[in-house]
């Protein structure tokens, strides 16, 4: 039995996935850093040296994401939407709409019994709704992105942000520093500001349970809370929610394989 | 007689005095965190024109930060007061267009008067922030941009509207190699055409003056007037014209009082810290 692959090449970080017989064998993350067909390279064989294969054990690789075109070995691309999709309804097979919290763009996805998007509407114009607002916040209150969710969640008055643009958001939340407010309120203020934005653009394409959250904004719990209070819906999480495009990716390099055979 | 106008914008506080003409006029930081130092604007305008703050018989306020200063009789509207200051310098002007670090805003003026206006205050692209936090990237002073710009002759094409992506487009164009001077260029002609598609919904009419702080920069006039097809009148202190209006308003009001025999209702003033925030 062949191994697949998927890679999907992110604005902010490069995950790649091997599967075996629609099972996960082995995945890696990457820094996308500037250049972007370095980091899918080490990627691949940083993720080949984890599971002991070498490039000839993998017969088909899907590259998926912004920067799909930088990986030259794949055999052929498929949009981040298809594949997020597709890799999230392997997970949940329940799940009707994904919400996609990435590094430079937020996406819902409205999914199908088979795992095909019927639907999607992306935020790419804009920083506030998508996790290059957190990373902004988060050097400005001088912690971690990982503390971010954490502590977000023992707010106990959350900031009303005035504002939904990230630069002003930035702005605002250096006042609110020098003014004393405590970190975790100045967070949930910024979550809260965040899945409004997220919120807006799901009335774009309507949203239907099961619901789902992928993507590195899923590594953040204040962030979940704050939209499942938004949408009134409860988030499903995948354990590795950064690389659902990428096993989507797989997914479909082994039904294109298996399509080619019969 | 003597009248004050001060304009408390997000980033600059603008004083100016008169009395038939103007005795003073100074420009000095809000304060970036604190937003405390107005006061120390007005005490540096009333110095310049070697006058008390008693002598002064009006103060009017205008600006983002104009509900908090303990010193004026008088809140008026930075759109109203543009549009006094503009008409007052350039009596042909139709519409205004104002940048400021926080807002970008489009006056359509008809006999001095406001008859429409647009703003953005929710977006930092199309404003100063998006020249401010480029120029910080770039480690460039805000007033070499403009000219720096003009050298351009190959005009790069900035895809990312929003300022955060703006500003990672500008830093990998530069890290290519791309000359400074074209990518500048590219940002000026970014931020001229998302304000003029603003202003446009105003059913733009000459003459046009542009002012706030980006007015001060020389490639953003020029890429709004590619834009508009025609010259754009810039005053020679773009910032002051809130604070020109402000004060020419304080004195309207203050003789028409006097006129009519009425008493000039005056707001119980003081000359200290503003308190934002509150």
């Amino acid at each position: 039995m062949a191994f697949f692959a998927g890679i999907d090449v992110g604005s902010v970080t490069t995950k790649v996935v091997i599967t075996r017989d629609s099972e996960l064998t082995a995945y890696h993350l990457v820094p996308s850093g500037a250049n972007y067909k370095m980091a899918a390279q080490k990627a691949m064989e940083e993720v080949l040296a984890k599971a002991g294969l070498s490039l000839k054990d993998i017969a088909c690789i899907v590259a998926t994401g912004y920067g799909a075109s930088n990986a030259d070995f794949a055999t052929l691309q498929v949009t981040d939407i298809s594949c997020c999709a597709k890799g999230v309804n392997h997970l949940f097979p329940s799940v009707r709409t994904v919400i996609d919290v990435g590094g430079q763009a937020s996406k819902v996805i409205r999914v199908n019994e088979e795992g095909r998007s019927t639907n999607f509407v992306v935020s790419e114009r804009c920083a506030a709704g998508s996790g290059r607002f957190l990373q902004i916040i988060a050097r400005v209150l001088q912690i971690e992105l990982g503390d971010v969710g954490p502590l977000s969640l023992q707010a106990k008055k959350p900031v009303i942000y005035t504002t939904s643009c990230a630069v002003f958001g930035e702005s605002e939340a250096i006042s609110r520093i020098a003014e004393g407010t405590p970190k975790e309120d100045i967070l949930a203020g910024v979550h809260n500001a965040m899945a409004l934005k997220i919120y807006s653009l799901i009335s774009g394409v309507g949203l239907e349970e099961d619901c789902a959250i992928a993507g590195g904004g899923a590594l953040d719990v204040g962030l979940i809370k704050r939209l499942e209070e938004k949408l009134g819906v409860h988030l499903l999480v995948p354990p590795q929610p950064q690389i659902m495009a990428a096993l989507g990716a797989a997914l479909m390099a082994e039904e294109r394989s298996l399509a080619l055979a019969s | 007689m003597y009248f004050a106008g001060v304009d408390i914008g997000s980033t600059m506080t603008k004083v100016v005095i008169m009395d038939e003409a103007v005795l003073a006029c100074v420009i000095g930081p809000t304060g970036a965190e604190h937003r405390r130092l107005a006061n120390k604007v007005m005490e540096e305008a009333l110095r310049q024109a070697n006058l008390s703050f008693d002598e002064i018989s009006y103060v009017v306020a205008t600006g983002y930060g104009r509900i908090s200063v303990p010193f004026a009789d008088k809140q008026i509207t930075e759109i109203t007061c543009h549009a006094k200051g503009v008409s007052s310098l350039f009596p042909t002007v139709h519409t205004a267009i104002d940048i400021g670090g926080q807002d970008a805003k489009g006056i359509k003026i008809a006999d001095g008067r406001v008859v429409g206006f647009v703003m953005n205050d929710k977006c930092a692209a199309g404003t100063g922030r998006f020249l401010e936090v480029i120029a910080d990237d770039l480690g460039l002073r805000l007033e070499e941009m403009g000219e720096l710009s003009l050298n351009s002759k190959n005009r790069v094409e900035i895809s990312s509207t929003c300022t955060v992506f703006a500003a990672q487009e500008v830093v990998s164009r530069i890290a290519e190699g791309t000359p400074i001077e074209d990518v500048l260029a590219g940002l000026h002609e970014a931020i001229a055409s998302r304000v003029f598609r603003m202003v446009e919904r105003l059913k733009i009419e000459r003459d046009v003056v542009v002012t706030g702080g980006v007015a001060k920069n020389i490639g953003v006039v020029k890429a709004l007037e590619e834009h508009a097809g025609f010259p754009v009148l810039v005053p020679e202190e773009p910032l002051l014209t809130g604070a020109v209006g402000a004060a020419l308003l304080g004195k309207e009001l203050t003789l028409n009082a006097l006129e009519s025999g009425r008493p000039i209702e005056r707001g119980a003033r003081r000359l200290e810290e503003a308190t934002f925030f509150k």
